[in-house]
């Protein structure tokens, strides 16, 4: 009886993400163009670690993980002080939560005017006496802002896992805290983020599988992988090889690559993931 | 905690301004809206002086919107609900049942949370093109089910899991079956991870471009925010008219977001606290 | 079996060797057979006509100015087969050959498609029809045919030319002092009219690079005005130096009119469509590099400068280059492999392509149109008739040549050299390397 609860969902698991994902580190042995379905044995796999573009994709992989812990940390300091009852923190416990609900595309297709030279951003700086930024025009900085956008994006969503997770401190450790005279960063410290451990290793498992696998849409947008191939992830480089390069089959290899990648990163969270499942 | 006075307040408005930046996107794309394509083009960003429904009017009918929303609402209903019941089952065997392999079969299905969708675009549409629903709304519901299903399980399976299993036992005891249990006891019991994890499927069809896309070829089953990025071609300067378009379709779900916000924010943490 | 889980604290922790179980079978089984691309057994043959339907993809049916194109086409073919209906469906540009791939490899999708000419028709032949032996006397009446054929076979009908002239606000041209009715003609009065210009504070010309296709407009122009006619010619047949001097002086003149302050801030954040035209339109530069159809041309410019709107042809450079528009066909209708019916496609094919709806296409879209037979005195607009007598002496445009992969990496090294990331020797030498 289990078996079959579970049978259906297995089913649409295994023959619509596992099955496809077979097939496609078949595809990534054939070749592309005049060699369509010829075994060409790893020259894909060749070809991607030659190309600059994809090496760039996968150091920008790298730099998402560097970003993770602001991503993870950003939320959750909001989220201690609406614990802490700012003054205005039923609003901004609602309003901050009001990006998630928008599509990645619709959200960067805003922000490309809000950022762009001339855009309402750079007025600002202007006013305020400084240099405008060409936030999605300078290959150094290009990453970063689509990262920030990102966060914007989805840190309302974090915020409200720690602030149920701050609903479940033990108020009387909080009062004992205050009794033996503890300041706030030292609260936080010895109190807080013990009490919150749990919640804080489900926001990272969470925020990690957001930058991981949902970036795409915002970057699609935003740069379409520019300036210079500065902006590239992996599932960009996919997208264009299949379409506008119509070459499945190193899309293919690529896709290999990019989820290799994701089973190693996803084995270090594994761990995380298996103890959120399992009680505590 | 916080001491009073002038500290709380060096904290609250930087707050006060995020809250200000979090909302200014879509004041301005608002302010965008109102403007005719000829006021647009000849001063992008003004404050504009008028109040007028013409883009919203001209996306809905012109663009065919009207017929988009239908499609949308048909997919993401089936998906939600076959994302439900799928997912409920399953979490329920997960975490209250044991059988040979769960745990394998588990770990199979989160590891799925692991691959973004590109990874397997190009033979996933093959396989959907040769069953045939290539093009069809069951087709794209079965596409979104795939999609979100590994992390509704994983939410699911972490909700279940805190109910304690005397539960499950004392059901049994009494003469339930398994079924009857999942029915009568856990349907139930899982009402209100039922309802957040629901919502927050259906904002993730809703908002989906990418699948939708490749899934829906002919216009006549477009999606709604297909047809919205769609306003926004290459070949459209039409920008208060795309504009328009994001305030109709973000409308609905900032509906939604208005009236569940409490589920909504509740859902998402199932399996992020101690219980 | 089914044993109640005691406690939800009983679960024993997921052992490494569990992990390694899960994904054993998804590394290591390896279905039988496959190919990346599904080209031959498509699935759709019962699309093609039997059901009384064609399915045709373009990125232009949804604009209102293109309504009077598609109805009489679809008139003219409902004449030819009554039980037959058109089905247009536009799709969005920015993910049309997205699209078209993902139908090309599920071996479902349309039985007529709208292509641009060049390289994203070329990357595609082997999932078209070829249309030499269909084409009759459409081939004496329509121009633009290079654009829509690889290797000697003919793959698309043209529908449209498309040309790179420069476009120019007058009113900017006062503004600074200079003669609104004599704009450049050679790169050296292009270069005073910008000094000029710069010191009124407006852009000399407005760019946008984003995506990195302002590369093209630039190579395929300035071109004309550096290369030998001999040179012109054997780029177009596949004969490039890329390290010879006028090409590096081609590239170098990119560099040198970015640092020069010709262009808007912002380039590589800019989008060509349609940032880049919008600032022209408002009105912000005195120049830009457009086009002659679809979109970004004489009549959307019109709309917006009216009597200020003026057009020249790309400026002679070096002595022995040359002025002349590079034109060629635009964009084109082909007929998928897989369609049920070839014959029936093409006959939708040449609705599409036939005089009266061509007429509608020119007169309420703006295109100018591959068929030599319609009459274009009677637009409205200045600078069409300048366009127009322009056509008989041009040349296909120069990027139109390379390979998908060479304009990418074009693309990508043109954002570069404005930021400074590469050198001009740097980029050619990659160039060099892919385009072989």
């Amino acid at each position: 009886m289990p078996v079959l609860l579970v049978a259906p969902a297995v089913l649409v698991v295994v023959a619509l993400r596992i099955v496809p994902l077979v097939m496609g580190a078949n595809y990534s042995l054939t070749g592309d163009g005049a060699d369509n379905g010829a075994f060409v044995g790893l020259a894909n796999y060749r070809t991607l670690l030659d190309d600059p573009v994809f090496r760039t994709a996968l150091r920008n992989v790298g730099l998402l993980l560097v970003a993770l812990p602001v991503a993870v940390s950003v939320p959750g300091i909001l989220a201690t002080f609406l614990f802490l009852r700012v003054p205005g923190h039923r609003l901004y416990r609602s309003v901050y939560f009001f990006p998630v609900v928008l599509s990645p595309v619709i959200i960067g297709a805003i922000f490309n005017v809000v950022l762009s030279f001339d855009g309402p951003a750079n007025q600002l700086l202007v006013r305020l006496g400084m240099q405008p930024v060409d936030w999605l025009g300078d290959g150094s900085i290009a990453m970063l802002t689509v990262i920030a956008v990102h966060i914007w994006a989805t840190f309302g969503m974090a915020l409200v896992i720690f602030m149920a997770g701050f609903a479940t401190v033990d108020q009387s450790l909080l009062d004992a805290a205050r009794v033996d005279g503890a300041n706030l960063p030292q609260t936080v410290w010895h109190v807080i983020i013990p009490e919150l451990s749990q919640t804080i290793q489900f926001v990272f498992v969470t925020t990690m599988i957001g930058m991981l696998t949902g970036m795409f849409g915002l970057l699609y947008i935003m740069t379409a992988g520019g300036p210079g191939g500065a902006t590239y992830l992996p599932e960009l480089y996919i997208w264009v090889q299949q379409g506008q390069m119509n070459r499945p089959a190193l899309a293919s290899a690529a896709s290999m690559v990019l989820f290799v990648f994701m089973l190693v990163v996803g084995f270090a969270q594994l761990r995380i993931i298996k103890r959120a499942t399992k009680e505590v | 905690m916080l001491s009073r006075g002038p500290g709380r307040w060096a904290i609250a408005i930087p707050m006060a301004l995020l809250a200000l930046a979090t909302l200014y996107p879509l004041l301005f794309t608002l302010n965008v809206s109102q403007k005719t394509r000829r006021e647009y083009v000849l001063d992008r960003l003004g404050l504009t002086d008028r109040l007028s429904l013409d883009n919203f009017v001209a996306a809905w009918q012109t663009s065919g919107l009207n017929t988009y929303v239908l499609n949308s609402t048909i997919v993401t209903v089936g998906a939600v609900v076959a994302l439900l019941v799928l997912g409920s089952m399953a979490g329920f065997a997960f975490s209250q049942l044991r059988f040979r392999g769960s745990r394998v079969l588990l770990l199979l299905i989160l590891s799925a949370l692991l691959i973004p969708f590109q990874v397997i675009m190009v033979p996933f549409f093959r396989i959907l093109g040769g069953i045939g629903l290539l093009d069809t709304h069951l087709g794209l519901i079965l596409a979104y089910t795939s999609q979100f299903l590994p992390f509704t399980i994983f939410l699911m399976t972490s909700y279940y899991s805190r109910i304690p299993g005397e539960i499950v036992e004392a059901a049994r005891v009494d003469g339930s079956s398994t079924l009857g249990i999942y029915l009568r006891l856990m349907l139930p019991l899982g009402r209100p991870a039922l309802l957040s994890v629901g919502i927050l499927n259906a904002l993730f069809c809703w908002n989906d471009v990418l699948i939708a896309l490749l899934t829906m070829q002919s216009q006549d089953n477009r999606t709604l925010m297909v047809g919205v990025t769609a306003l926004r071609g290459q070949y459209s300067d039409n920008i208060p008219l795309f504009a328009s378009g994001v305030v109709i379709a973000a409308l609905p779900v900032l509906l939604l977001y208005l009236f569940f916000q409490k589920q909504i924010t509740d859902g998402v943490t199932a399996g992020a606290t101690k219980g | 079996m089914s044993a109640a889980h005691p406690s939800g604290k009983a679960r024993r922790p997921l052992s490494p060797r569990l992990v390694a179980l899960a994904s054993f079978p998804l590394l290591m089984t390896v279905a039988a057979c496959g190919a990346a691309s599904d080209n031959g057994d498509a699935g759709s043959a019962a699309e093609g006509g039997e059901n009384g339907k064609l399915v045709v993809w373009d990125w232009k049916s949804g604009d209102a100015a293109a309504q009077a194109y598609f109805e009489t086409a679809r008139a003219d073919f409902a004449e030819k087969h009554p039980g037959v209906e058109l089905e247009f469906v536009a799709q969005p540009f920015d993910n049309y050959y997205q699209l078209l791939g993902t139908a090309i490899e599920s071996g479902s999708g349309p039985d007529v498609v709208l292509f641009n000419g060049g390289a994203q028709m070329r990357e595609r032949i082997s999932a078209l029809a070829p249309l030499d032996d269909m084409l009759g006397d459409t081939k004496e009446r329509l121009t633009g045919w290079e654009a829509f054929q690889a290797e000697g076979t003919t793959y698309a009908v043209p529908i449209t030319l498309q040309g790179l002239p420069f476009y120019y606000n007058k009113a900017v041209y006062e503004q600074a002092g200079l003669d609104p009715e004599a704009p450049p003609a050679t790169y050296e009065e292009l270069e005073a009219v910008c000094t000029a210009i710069a010191e009124t504070g407006q852009d000399c010309f407005s760019l946008g690079n984003k995506e990195g296709i302002g590369i093209e407009f630039h190579l395929s122009t300035y071109g004309a005005g550096v290369f030998s006619a001999e040179q012109y010619d054997a780029w177009l047949a596949g004969d490039r130096d890329w390290t010879s001097p006028e090409v590096k002086q081609l590239f170098q003149l990119w560099v040198d009119q970015h640092e020069a302050g010709w262009y808007n801030d912002g380039v590589n954040s800019t989008a060509k469509f349609m940032d880049e035209y919008t600032k022209f339109q408002g009105g912000d530069s005195a120049h830009v590099i457009g086009l002659i159809s679809d979109v970004a041309h004489w009549k959307s410019f019109d709309e917006f400068l009216g009597e200020d709107l003026g057009v020249f042809k790309p400026p002679v450079v070096t002595d022995q280059g040359s002025s002349f528009l590079p034109a060629e066909g635009g964009i084109g209708y082909a007929v998928t492999e897989w369609t049920a019916d070839p014959e029936l496609a093409y006959d939708a094919v040449e609705s599409l392509s036939s005089t009266a709806a061509l007429t509608d296409f020119y007169v309420e879209a703006g295109a100018i149109a591959s068929d030599t037979t319609i009459d274009t005195s009677g637009a409205g607009i200045a600078t069409v008739g300048d366009i127009v007598s322009w056509l008989p002496e041009s040349k296909p445009l120069l990027h139109s040549a390379l390979s998908a992969e060479t304009l990418e990496l074009m693309h990508r090294l043109s954002q570069q050299l404005i930021d400074g990331g590469v050198t001009v020797d740097d980029a050619l030498q990659q160039l060099a390397a892919t385009d072989q």
